[in-house]
């Protein structure tokens, strides 16, 4: 065993044989200190603590060689000096400051530096579409303005995009890259300590360019999220170490993969989502090389790796190291996990690692999860009850039509999940209802959003996650998502977001633009379609806003789209004169054909 | 790096889109990659990959937003190509 650790090590030094930092050494995985398990009052006595050790943030390029190497202590040194340069600005503490996050040691020192300096970062996305410059600048420049920043850094790939969103918004102070910010006098204030009430971060959650949501938590629901998570989730103990190609502008990146291995004072190897995205097994070989034992993906991610992998990949991996893999992000199906460890026994993984969770970046990250090492457990239930009485019966006979669902686990420590039905009245163990949370890692709201915050957030402090789901034995099941997202190959596509694109073509007038997304039950993909009232009549003219509106899909998200242009008062309309999506589907399914795919599990819009 | 190279290039990537495009169109020089051919996030990687390999080239990430036509991206990797 230790023979195959060393050979896979090898190409890290070599790779390094025509450069001056050869000597550059990943952070170790055993510690110096005693662990503490995120028992902090603020992100910055977290980073006071780990950085007296000597673990820490690792990066690797898309060739799997190490790049750069962050040990917290590093981390906390360099921080405070950029805290001393934002310092200069004079700002108002609480002041926010945005900064696109590309997986790199940068991004992190600033957003340890906003918070010693008493500011609120944001990550902000890098571009990833094809032809996406203009619409990717609108979708900064609506996270600027909806979060009123002052500051906005970027790299040097990135800056410009970033100078070209801050045009016309009046609360930007200073634009610019972390060089840049280096290079500004430094201002020597003794360093406040944050109060855990205070802001840690906003997270934005949607790339509306008209109505983002930036999601507003607290040092404290942190903190009381990272605890759940280290403690009760995985257990966390010394010589874990994870590795993550999880961006770190997502919750699960961001406060997963970059945060908790902090509050516990582990290292991380990290590879850039797109690196990842083009060449996925090299995620699975720095698990292998390194003894990674926590690593986390969205199926999506795990589908990318059964596909790619060939023979000889799986001869050169042991991922018998791996004890936490955890799933998360979107609606989780078990013959994806099922898929991933077949193809991967033979290279060590045990699917006890499975460890199935649900949350999302209101509740700060995690809401429940699974019992860590027992693996994936799902239920089969009958589809006709489901349909009929909105009930998860276990299925009784064999030959029946069936579904199954992953189980997600319990809540966290001082979290409560309940199901609630459409006049919020509370359901019983196996019904299927709206999944409402409450608990101490909760939003406060989304920023400077009034209207979306009091629709999300309920009496008395409930969160509407906009999920499907039901309860057996205090385990959460999800049977589906709400219907104004959208999951395409992994990413998260607000509806909304796609019928703003449309409405913003002169030929389609607002509330005449339906999204939504169409499963097909055989292969697991989903489509998007966007059904357009149109009153158009010359053929050019139709065929040429159908293509239009599919290049700004694409642009804006990445993803095809299926457009239908109907007749003006086909799309169904609440008795407020609001969509329903939900039903424009179901109209959609029929015209089509596609009846088999009427599914039960969609609820009506939050 | 000469025509020749220029060419290489180009044939490459008209080969592999029409294999990646569920249409039966033309592809050329002025193809629109996003409107014409349907290709998913994934068979685009995939063709990110393939140049990546075959060229030897890092693509990054933030230069693909200004490409839409096939001419563009044969443009932009015998651009990096060049360079390196």
């Amino acid at each position: 065993m230790s023979s195959t650790i060393t050979k896979l090590n090898a190409p890290l030094t070599q790779a390094f044989d025509f450069q001056p930092s050869s000597e550059l050494q990943f952070t170790p995985t055993f510690n110096t200190l005693t662990q503490r398990l995120a028992d902090f009052d603020t992100l910055t006595s977290a980073l006071e603590y780990a950085a007296d050790g000597v673990t820490g943030y690792n990066f690797y390029d898309a060739r799997g060689n190490l790049r750069s190497v962050l040990p917290y202590s590093e981390l906390r040194d360099n921080a405070r000096t950029l805290a001393q340069r934002l310092y200069s600005f004079d700002l108002p503490r609480g002041s926010r400051v945005a900064i696109i996050a590309d997986t790199s040691a940068e991004f992190v020192e600033l957003f340890f530096a906003c918070r010693y300096a008493g500011l609120v970062p944001f990550a902000m996305p890098i571009p990833v579409n094809l032809g996406s410059h203009a619409i990717y600048v609108q979708q900064l420049k609506g996270m600027l303005e909806s979060s009123q920043a002052s500051i906005a850094l970027a790299n040097i790939d990135y800056v410009n995009f970033l100078q070209e969103a801050v045009e016309g918004v009046e609360s930007i102070r200073w634009v610019g890259t972390p060089g840049k910010l280096g290079e500004l006098p430094p201002v020597y204030l003794e360093l406040q300590f944050n109060h855990p009430d205070e802001i840690a971060y906003l997270q934005f959650t949607s790339g509306s360019t008209r109505t983002p949501r930036g999601v507003v938590i607290t040092e404290r629901a942190l903190m009381c999220n990272l605890q759940g998570i280290v403690r009760n989730g995985l257990e966390i103990r010394p010589g874990d170490r994870s590795a993550s190609w999880l961006p770190f502008y997502h919750d699960m990146g961001l406060v997963g993969l970059v945060l908790a291995p902090m509050v516990t004072q582990l290292s991380v190897d990290y590879l850039a989502t797109r690196d990842f995205a083009i060449r996925p097994l090299q995620w699975l070989r720095l698990i292998s090389r390194n003894r990674c034992t926590v690593a986390f993906s969205q199926p999506f991610g795990l589908k990318l790796c059964t596909l790619r992998a060939r023979e000889t990949d799986l001869k050169e991996l042991d991922l018998s190291c791996w004890r936490a893999a955890g799933i998360g992000a979107e609606m989780i199906r078990p013959e994806t996990l099922r898929n991933f460890a077949e193809k991967f026994a033979s290279a060590g993984f045990d699917e006890s690692a499975f460890l199935p969770c649900y949350g999302l970046a209101e509740s700060t990250l995690a809401v429940t999860f699974s019992r860590i090492g027992t693996g994936c457990k799902s239920i089969q239930v009958d589809s006709k009850t489901l349909i009929d009485k909105k009930m998860a019966a276990r299925l009784q006979a064999n030959g029946r039509k069936q579904n199954e669902f992953v189980n997600c686990g319990r809540p966290l420590p001082g979290h409560t999940v309940k199901i609630v039905d459409e006049d919020g009245e509370q359901l019983s163990e196996m019904m299927v209802g709206s999944v409402l949370v409450h608990g101490d890692s909760l939003m406060t709201g989304y920023y400077n959003n009034p209207e979306e915050t009091s629709r999300a957030l309920k009496s008395g402090n409930w969160l509407d996650t906009g999920d499907i789901g039901f309860l057996l034995g205090g385990d959460l099941f999800i049977t589906g998502r709400r219907t104004d997202v959208i999951i395409v190959n992994g990413r998260n596509i607000r509806a909304q977001d796609i019928e703003e694109l449309a409405e913003q073509q002169p030929e389609v007038r607002s509330r005449e633009a339906s999204a939504f997304g169409v499963d097909n039950s055989e292969d697991g993909t989903t489509t998007i379609v966007l059904v357009i009232e149109c009153r158009l009549t010359s053929v050019t003219e139709r065929q040429s806003l159908t293509i239009r509106l599919q290049q700004l899909v694409y642009m804006a998200f990445g993803v095809n789209c299926v457009v239908e242009l109907v007749p003006p008062h086909t799309l169904p309309r609440t008795s407020s004169g609001k969509l329903s999506r939900f039903a424009a589907k179901q109209g959609y399914i029929q015209r089509t054909n596609l009846t088999g795919q009427l599914f039960f599990v969609e609820s009506g819009d939050r | 790096m000469s025509e020749s190279n220029y060419d290489e290039i180009m044939k490459l990537l008209c080969d592999r889109l029409s294999g990646l495009s569920n249409s039966s169109i033309q592809i050329t020089p002025e193809t629109n990659i996003i409107s014409q051919l349907s290709i998913d996030s994934i068979k685009l990687l995939n063709l990110i990959m393939e140049i990546e390999d075959t060229f030897d080239v890092s693509i990054p990430i933030n230069a693909l937003t200004d490409v839409q036509t096939v001419r563009e991206l044969a443009d932009l990797v015998y651009k990096i190509k060049s360079a390196s």
